[in-house]
């Protein structure tokens, strides 16, 4: 999933100004496939989510001291959906493998009774007794079974996980973090400081450095 | 999982190009610092430190694009996804065969053929996966790339001020 441009960054802008346009955008995004990927079966959409948590998660590693506790918050909340959004992918990549190995045994054993059964009017169902991959399939099967199970699982959870953040207030609270920032940036666009004075100093230039991981 | 090194002394009134310079330039150092045994297939965590890494280092020139210059930052991007996706192609296989030994391990000895005969697959597959990941771990490629890198943060961060 190509990521949303985020536009008028400016490198030479404080760091906070620029970190909140692309927080926005980026929890936009997270929020926007939300519904879409509430569908149990909504695999792509679910997969898109992913990408997006991932994107939240890594720019609020190094960006998110500057929206204070939420941003700490979501931070760990996306690295949770990113996890659990990645294991539900992981089982939808190996199950149709499974399926696929399944049904090539099924292929090559039925290939295999064919050539046993010469020049017979028919096929003899005792034959089904020597296929040759006939103790291989039921533990494919189980396995498909663990991990269709399994999805389904983990899809609940991911439900639940959403769930509760979005009634905690997971991004809201973030969103307006963010959103202080973009109007306090607006508002100084609109009033420059006038004539000869100096520009106060920016309360977030005062503020003690912080380290990002 | 490696922890991501702390970039310290980072602050939100700092110029953004600044801050891109900074994070960058120890996101790629990390790389570099992770790619020690990557192909050895019996310690599958030092890759997946690695592939973190790169991750990390894609991420944060992502964020910070703008701050670089847009054509020589394209070809440093595009070598760093490369290595990233030929990481995550021997990590897919990594996770796969410890997935599916677990879950052998828990069925009756009869009910294992054929969950061995698809990790046997994927051995097969982790092994060639290994084989294509070799030209990206090259010690001397990876230092090539965070020089590249380096660079373009020199830019960054005199463009900031």
């Amino acid at each position: 999933m190509k990521a949303r441009k985020v536009r008028k960054l400016d490198p030479a802008a404080p760091l906070d100004q620029n970190a909140a346009k692309i927080v926005r955008t980026r929890v936009d995004e997270l929020r926007s496939l939300a519904p879409q990927a509430l569908d149990p079966d909504a695999t792509e959409a679910q997969h898109n989510m992913r990408i997006a948590a991932k994107r939240v998660r890594y720019v609020l590693e190094v960006t998110g001291f500057c929206f204070g506790a939420p941003a700490q918050t979501a931070c760990r909340r996306a690295r949770d959906l990113q996890d659990l959004l990645g294991e539900m992918h992981d089982c939808d990549v190996m199950l149709p493998r499974v399926q696929a190995e399944i049904e090539r045994l099924r292929g090559e054993d039925a290939r295999a009774l064919l050539l046993q059964a010469a020049d017979a009017d028919d096929l003899d169902p005792g034959l089904v007794a020597h296929a040759p991959n006939r103790t291989v399939y039921r533990g494919l099967e189980l396995l498909a079974v663990h991990l269709r199970a399994r999805r389904a699982l983990l899809f609940e959870r991911f439900h639940h996980l959403w769930q509760a953040q979005v009634s905690k207030g997971t991004w809201a609270k973030l969103e307006r973090a963010v959103d202080e920032q973009l109007s306090k940036t607006k508002e100084e666009r609109k009033s420059p400081p006038n004539g000869n004075a100096d520009p106060a100093p920016r309360e977030t230039a005062r503020a003690p450095s912080h380290s990002a991981s | 999982m490696a922890k991501a090194r702390d970039v310290v002394g980072l602050a939100c009134g700092d110029p953004f190009g600044t801050t891109a310079a900074r994070v960058v330039s120890i996101r790629a150092d990390e790389l570099l610092q992770h790619s020690e045994g990557v192909l050895d297939t019996s310690e599958i965590e030092r890759l997946h430190d690695m592939r973190v890494a790169s991750r990390r280092l894609r991420a944060a020139m992502e964020v910070f694009e703008p701050c670089f210059p847009r054509k020589r930052f394209r070809v440093a991007l595009k070598e760093v996804k490369a290595i990233a996706d030929a990481l995550g192609e021997r990590r897919d296989r990594d996770v796969s065969v410890i997935a599916l030994e677990t879950f052998g391990a828990a069925l009756a000895g009869p009910d294992r053929r054929g969950v061995a005969a698809m990790i046997d697959q994927l051995r097969e597959e982790q092994s060639l996966a290994n084989e294509r990941l070799v030209p990206f771990v090259d010690r001397r490629r990876l230092t090539d790339l965070r020089d590249g890198i380096e660079e373009l943060v020199a830019v960054a961060d005199r463009r900031a001020v």
